[in-house]
């Protein structure tokens, strides 16, 4: 194939503006999650971390029992995250102030309006249900882990010492019982409602009807409102969410936004790319196909042209020689018919 | 041939091999820099030009000033050593102590009168300071810095723990007393035109009300103010070998040394013609006089100044009513657009009435049961009538003259019924039984009588708070309301479980469900009120054998 460099570039450039005309279409909007999904709202002042949570959570998912007991409070001294047997775990953290009262803090999925798991995952193992619950399903699942990477709450686990069927484990926001209209695990087990249940946008409203009525109890920023486009678990705390361990560098913006650009060229890509170089290798070897038309058909043209000449030369030749043979014979007719006169004078 | 090629190979793999373990090396080599033990001081001075002469091209000096005092004081040197006399200005001259006789003083700056520029005052400092280092080193004593990153340090070796001192009324009462009640020790005023200091008497207030944090025309700073004239009236004192106050930083600003400052108990009242009971006036400087609306407030003022330390906690820009800055109808500029209304009313701030009396109850016998209540301007109405009385039957008018109004506010403050105690025992349940709790827990039993005795001496106890709470709370049902609440005073209150039920009530996103309450409310309590106890469930509620 024979493709010039100048004709290498004009396509590249045609490809370039068609895969930026795309990306231009989509356009950033803003999800404020489904209607009615429900939210947790959690107060962390009002968490006494007495693990009851994590007894509920491990009880309604039916996870294996713990090493340690629930019941054993001094798990707290040391900061846990969420495993591939525990859903949620309570992290004591102590007050900056000079009494370093603790403060109990609780982990789970943040179950994100638009969340980043979801977006990295390329077999759409995850949903976002309407009632609010980011859920996962084991069945098409690759295991390639991306949606551990995308998390910026670090939150989904991985079934390392499962050898054949290793499953994502997260959070299900007790999506089977919410739908059943029962609480979630831990939000029933919650002896202090510092787990509130409710709408979103209910739960909103609570939370603010808090900070307006107690100013000196909170801290005036509802976590989750609107880190990384909001999620369907929400916060107040006494203290400064950088104290808990909780991310405030976030942004408001939905992970899936700050990829969906570059991510919707790919099938852009992938289904055009096979036509383009379908077509401009169409294109090269319809060129070489005149190109050599081209050639065969001077070559023929030379040939018979060659033929004819030749014929004609040929002919030519043999007219002459006719002719010639014609002369000859007249000649000779002639000379035999002189000397035949001749001879009958001199008779 | 051969062998060279080979001899080239090693020397190659030699060279390599050197090259990482240098690589290696530099990068085990990093280590953090060492975390320096931070002394905390409170008599840190920074040496800083840069506030005058612009940043310099080293770090500021960070100067122990007591240090050098101690070290001043062991050779018997005094504070001439480093600081100049300067003779007194033209308008301070006759006005106030120190030694108002003395042309001179102390000035307080190092080894000079005037900061005259970089390099001379650059000059005075390394001068003297090495100078004086040196001296000690050649004597063989123990010496301070010599060379410049000794005293030029980058972070710091010292971290100031200097507090803001201030002299409250028990204070103010030693004094006047050491001065024997000559307030013109202290006390000044300006003469603008005579470009003078004077004492004008009964016009005594807080230095701070013209002293600012920082110089003006007319008036120096108030920390420039404070150590010229309280630090060189107790270094004269000293001088003369008189008890005196402290000469040295921390003497004043160091917290641990605050503390040790003598207490007078019980404190006699400061004499400064201010009314024992009065109204809160309401009508700004320029404001006419009308019915007034609201009914006026009858306020203690004796009884109020013994419930803060200093006079300016209230009276914050100047020893004059309210009024004369907060009016009720314009903002005025000289109150820096602060209404009357904010001004008594303002929640959070220790200048207001409701902002004061809030603050005071966060006292841990207070705060069980008004942690709960949500902060602000109460909505009803009969708490305003708590302050804004109802004029007595018998008075027939608003009196005309300022002694009038006196007696009516004295006879107003009288007729107040304080409340002190509950219900009689009898009538309170003695043990409340809580058995909502799931399935994992026996029944709670609540001592509630005990819990409301507890309470009610708290309430009644020999702490200004419950002088408060005597004239603050309604009713014998009021100290009920702190876990009875949104609902009226009475004696047979309603039950928890009559209100609260299943959580997460869309009606009342507020209320919470009854276990939530309850737990919420006990260890609310606890938590404010500092009890320690309970630790564990099973305290409250005994774990249920299965």
């Amino acid at each position: 194939m024979s493709l010039s460099r100048r004709g290498f570039l004009a396509w590249m450039g045609a490809a370039g503006i068609t895969a930026l005309g795309s990306q231009a279409g989509a356009t950033p909007r803003h999800f404020k999650g489904y209607p009615q999904s429900l939210c947790v709202l959690h107060d962390i002042t009002l968490c006494i971390g007495c693990r009851s949570c994590e007894t509920g959570c491990n009880k309604v998912n039916e996870l294996p029992p713990p090493a340690v007991p629930f019941s054993d409070l001094s798990v707290l001294d040391k900061k846990r995250r969420t495993t591939a047997k525990t859903y949620t775990v309570v992290n004591k953290y102590l007050d900056s102030g000079q009494e370093k009262k603790p403060i109990f803090f609780k982990t789970q999925c943040n179950h994100c309006l638009e969340p980043a798991c979801a977006s990295a995952c390329f077999v759409r193992a995850f949903t976002k249900t309407k009632e609010g619950s980011v859920t996962y399903d084991a069945s098409v699942c690759v295991g390639c882990r991306y949606c551990m990477i995308a998390c910026p709450f670090e939150i989904p686990t991985y079934e390392y010492d499962e050898p054949l069927t290793p499953r994502i484990m997260k959070c299900t926001f007790c999506h089977p019982r919410v739908t059943k209209g029962l609480l979630p695990g831990c939000v029933e087990a919650c002896p202090t409602e510092a787990l509130s249940f409710g709408k979103r946008e209910d739960m909103l409203k609570l939370a603010r009807e808090r900070i307006n009525k107690y100013p000196g109890r909170y801290v005036d920023h509802i976590y989750g409102e609107h880190e990384m486009g909001g999620t369907n678990w929400l916060y107040l705390s006494g203290v400064p969410f950088r104290n808990l361990g909780m991310r405030e560098d976030l942004g408001t913006t939905p992970a899936p936004e700050l990829t969906s650009g570059a991510l919707a060229t790919v099938p852009m890509v992938a289904a055009l790319w096979p036509v383009l170089l379908t077509g401009i290798y169409a294109l090269s070897k319809r060129k070489e196909k005149l190109l050599s038309g081209d050639k065969q058909n001077a070559l023929a043209q030379a040939l018979a042209e060659a033929n004819a000449k030749s014929q004609a030369a040929l002919t030519a030749a043999m007219e002459k020689a006719k002719r010639e043979k014609e002369e000859a014979v007249q000649k000779a007719v002639k000379t035999a018919l002189e000397q035949s006169a001749k001879k009958t004078q001199e008779q | 041939m051969e062998e060279v090629k080979s001899t080239l190979r090693w020397t190659a793999m030699l060279c390599t091999a050197v090259g990482l373990v240098i690589f290696a090396l530099s990068a085990e080599g990093y280590k953090a820099p060492e975390q320096k033990a931070e002394k905390d001081r409170a008599d840190i001075i920074l040496i800083d030009t840069s506030p005058v002469f612009g940043r310099g091209d080293k770090p500021p000096v960070a100067f122990p000033h007591d240090r050098h005092t101690e070290i001043m004081a062991e050779q018997k040197k005094d504070c001439f050593l480093c600081h100049l006399k300067e003779s007194k200005p033209q308008a301070v001259s006759a006005g106030p102590a120190p030694q108002p006789e003395s042309t001179e003083r102390m000035s307080l700056k190092f080894k000079r009168l005037k900061d005259t520029n970089l390099k001379e005052v650059r000059k005075i400092y390394h001068d003297n300071c090495i100078g004086c280092h040196m001296s000690m080193a050649e004597k063989g004593q123990e010496f301070g810095p010599i060379i410049c990153g000794e005293c030029h340090k980058e972070g710091a070796e010292y971290r100031s723990a200097r507090k803001p001192s201030g002299m409250d009324n028990s204070l103010h009462f030693r004094h006047t007393k050491a001065a024997q009640n000559k307030c013109e020790t202290c006390h000044h005023a300006y003469d603008d035109k005579a470009k003078k200091l004077f004492y004008a008497k009964g016009q005594e207030g807080t230095c701070r009300y013209c002293h600012q944090m920082k110089t003006e025309e007319n008036r120096i700073s108030m920390p420039l103010a404070s150590h010229m004239s309280c630090v060189e009236c107790h270094r004269l004192g000293k001088e003369k070998k008189l008890e005196a106050g402290p000469v040295t930083c921390s003497g004043c600003h160091d917290s641990k040394e605050q503390m040790k400052i003598k207490k007078i108990e019980p404190l006699p009242r400061m004499e400064r013609q201010q009314p024992d009971t009065v109204f809160v006036k309401t009508l700004g400087k320029d404001e006419k006089a009308e019915t007034p609306r609201m009914n006026p407030v009858p306020f203690d003022h004796k009884s109020h100044e013994g419930y803060n330390d200093t006079c300016r906690v209230c009276h914050h820009a100047s020893l004059s009513a309210c009024n004369s800055c907060h009016a009720l109808g314009k903002p005025l500029k000289d109150g820096n657009f602060v209404k009357l209304d904010r001004a008594m009313h303002q929640a959070g701030s220790q200048t207001s009435c409701i902002g004061c009396h809030q603050l005071k109850q966060q006292a841990k016998e207070c705060a069980g049961c008004h942690v709960f209540m949500p902060k602000g301007l109460m909505e009803q109405s009969d708490s305003c009538l708590k302050c804004h009385m109802k004029p007595l039957p018998d008075s027939a008018a608003f009196p005309k003259t300022a002694e009038g109004e006196k007696e009516l506010a004295k006879k107003l403050l009288q007729s107040r019924q304080p409340v002190k105690g509950t219900y009689p025992q009898g009538d309170i349940p003695e043990n409340v039984i809580m058995k909502d709790y799931a399935d994992q827990y026996e029944p709670a039993e609540f001592p509630h009588r005990k819990v409301v005795s507890s309470l009610v001496e708290k309430m009644n106890g020999a702490k200004k708070t419950s002088q408060l709470a005597a004239y603050f709370h309604n009713d014998l049902g009021t100290v009920c309301q702190g876990c009875h609440h949104y609902s009226p005073e009475s004696q047979k209150p309603p039950k928890c479980a009559n209100c609260h039920g299943r959580p997460f009530d869309e009606g009342n996103l507020m209320k919470p469900g009854i276990i939530g309450a309850y737990h919420q409310q006990c260890m609310g309590c606890h938590a404010a009120m500092e009890i320690k106890k309970p630790k564990e469930c099973v305290e409250c509620h005994k774990e249920k054998k299965k």
